[in-house]
């Protein structure tokens, strides 16, 4: 079968570029998405993020409108639940922060006056775990990079022109994100081998146990 | 300009007039003349150019468009018109690209790259097209659809079927939803169709089979495929088997619990997944939790970044 309805795709970003967005695109005609438009030119409209729930908190005593904090290795989205994302409003009343969490969530920008402020509304949140946190800090790294090639080679006329973003800066964080991972990374896997060479000091020392300091039997 | 825009151009009149006998080399001489002498833009050169050639060799206008070709036929470097429908549309992952996904007709499927230099109207999703003067190119053995600026596509009032192709493929993406109709549900003992409060919508109240399924959208950030789980992938992920599925939902006496505790253990993990994919439908023949060596891959990313 062949289904008609677009879905779109859920990308993955830094709190950084997502916080530093101020433009929407699209939306022309009734049928046409709107996206944020990020400073490093990515489209978002869906976004899928694993970070670690910091805050929730109801927005006004029983409005059931409850704000989050997700943050990042770069900062923190900010989030707002309420009864229209039913699925997202029944995982959250059993998470407590701090929490890893996974969150697929629609990206909106509003704009009041001459400010806007980028958020999510989540659609689903799940408790997750390090692992996956850290393989989406590796994979959102390599998309980030990806568009910051992309803007380098100028085949983004309209970004470079709404935002002139400084793309060395976003490249630094970006390496900067990368480093502090590699260093993490680096300690998990010497703590394993710690272990192992524990397990095999104990193996010695049992060898070398005079087995006469045990009292043995009754 | 540039060469190679030079030498497209070349090639779209190339491609139009070489039935008739004309070389590239007379095609060349004339467009240098006019473009890098004369300084006329590179439309009204082209259309010089084509208006000579077509009053030299006596052609009728509507001879000149290349000739309406089935995907299963289409070659690398051919300029050719297809009727296709979109089947599917991705995330292009550059700037240049302006639409860019899957089209099929009855004999096969391919992909397509719509140029945003092209600057046409977006494509959608399960309509059909006229793609006029398209050029085929192939990238790692697929063949591709390019329409470029030079081509011409319209919305075309007719369905058509597009013949299915199987490939097996292994994927890695994030599971970021699990739709209706999953978990431990009932199905029509005669039909097979999932029923509710055992009433099959083409038998009435019928016995049922319970059965362990799982529908979900497995997103890889830049793709999406609707992923199929069957009782063994949701057992081999979960340890939810039927039976377990069963007793849970007899404990709670809730069939409801089960697809919560399969989205508990779920959603919002990577998943890999072999198996075979028809246009965006994966069914799993293996799944698993995609556990890779982020230190190796941290620092190939770190390698080339700081290159
Ligand atoms: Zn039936």
């Amino acid at each position: 079968m062949i289904r008609s309805a677009k879905r779109e795709v859920a990308k993955r970003l830094f709190s950084k570029e997502f916080n530093s967005s101020k433009y929407k695109v699209g939306g022309e005609g009734e049928k046409e998405a709107v996206y944020v438009l990020t400073p490093l030119g990515l489209r978002c409209n869906r976004v899928f993020i694993v970070g670690v729930l910091l805050e929730k908190e109801e927005v006004k005593p029983d409005s059931d409108m409850w704000r989050i904090r997700i943050t990042d290795p770069m900062g923190s989205f900010l989030g707002f639940v309420s009864k229209f994302q039913p699925e997202a409003l029944d995982s959250l009343a059993d998470i407590n922060p701090p929490e890893i969490v996974s969150v697929t969530a629609k990206a909106k920008l509003l704009e009041r006056n001459d400010r806007s402020l980028p958020l999510l509304r989540p659609e689903n949140i799940n408790v997750s775990d390090f692992e996956t946190r850290d393989y989406w800090v590796l994979e959102t790294a390599k998309a980030t990079l990806k568009r910051i090639k992309a803007l380098e080679m100028g085949e983004d006329k309209i970004v470079l022109e709404k935002y002139n973003p400084n793309l060395e800066d976003f490249r630094k964080a970006v390496i900067d994100v990368l480093m502090k991972l590699r260093e993490e990374q680096t300690v998990i896997e010497d703590e394993s081998e710690e272990e192992e060479d524990k397990d095999l000091g104990f193996e010695l020392d049992e060898e070398i146990i005079d087995l006469s300091d045990f009292e043995i039997g009754d | 300009m540039a060469d190679d825009r030079f030498q497209a151009i070349v090639e779209e009149i190339y491609e139009k007039f070489k039935i008739y006998g004309v070389t590239r080399k007379e095609i060349e001489s004339r467009l240098k003349l006019l473009l890098y002498e004369f300084k006329v833009p590179e439309e009204e050169a082209k259309k010089t150019i084509i208006n000579g050639l077509r009053k030299n060799y006596n052609i009728a206008k509507s001879d000149l468009k290349p000739p309406l070709t089935k995907i299963s036929e289409i070659e690398p470097n051919k300029w050719v018109s297809l009727k296709a429908k979109v089947i599917q549309l991705w995330e292009p992952n550059s700037p240049a690209i302006a639409q860019t996904g899957l089209i099929g007709d009855e004999t096969g499927t391919a992909r397509f790259v719509v140029w945003a230099k092209a600057n046409k109207k977006r494509l959608e999703e399960g309509k059909c097209y006229l793609f006029e003067r398209v050029v085929i190119d192939e990238f790692m053995g697929l063949k591709s659809v390019k329409v470029t600026s030079a081509s011409e596509v319209k919305e075309i009032n007719e369905n058509i079927e597009v013949k299915e192709e199987k490939a097996e493929v292994e994927v890695v993406g994030a599971l970021i939803a699990i739709q209706q109709n999953s978990g431990l549900l009932q199905s029509c003992k005669i039909c097979g169709r999932v029923v509710k409060a055992g009433v099959c919508i083409e038998h009435g109240k019928v016995e049922t089979n319970d059965i362990l399924r799982t529908r979900c959208v497995l997103d890889d950030g830049e793709r999406i495929y609707d992923l199929i789980l069957n009782e063994d992938n949701i057992k081999a992920l979960t340890g939810i088997g039927l039976k377990e599925a069963r007793k849970l939902a007899e404990e709670h006496l809730d069939r409801g619990i089960v697809l919560l505790e399969i989205k508990k253990k779920l959603l919002g993990r990577y998943l890999r997944v072999q198996g075979e994919l028809r246009f965006r439908s994966l069914t799993a023949n293996k799944v698993e939790f995609y556990r890779p060596k982020i230190l190796e891959e941290v620092e190939k990313v770190l390698r080339e970044a700081e290159a």
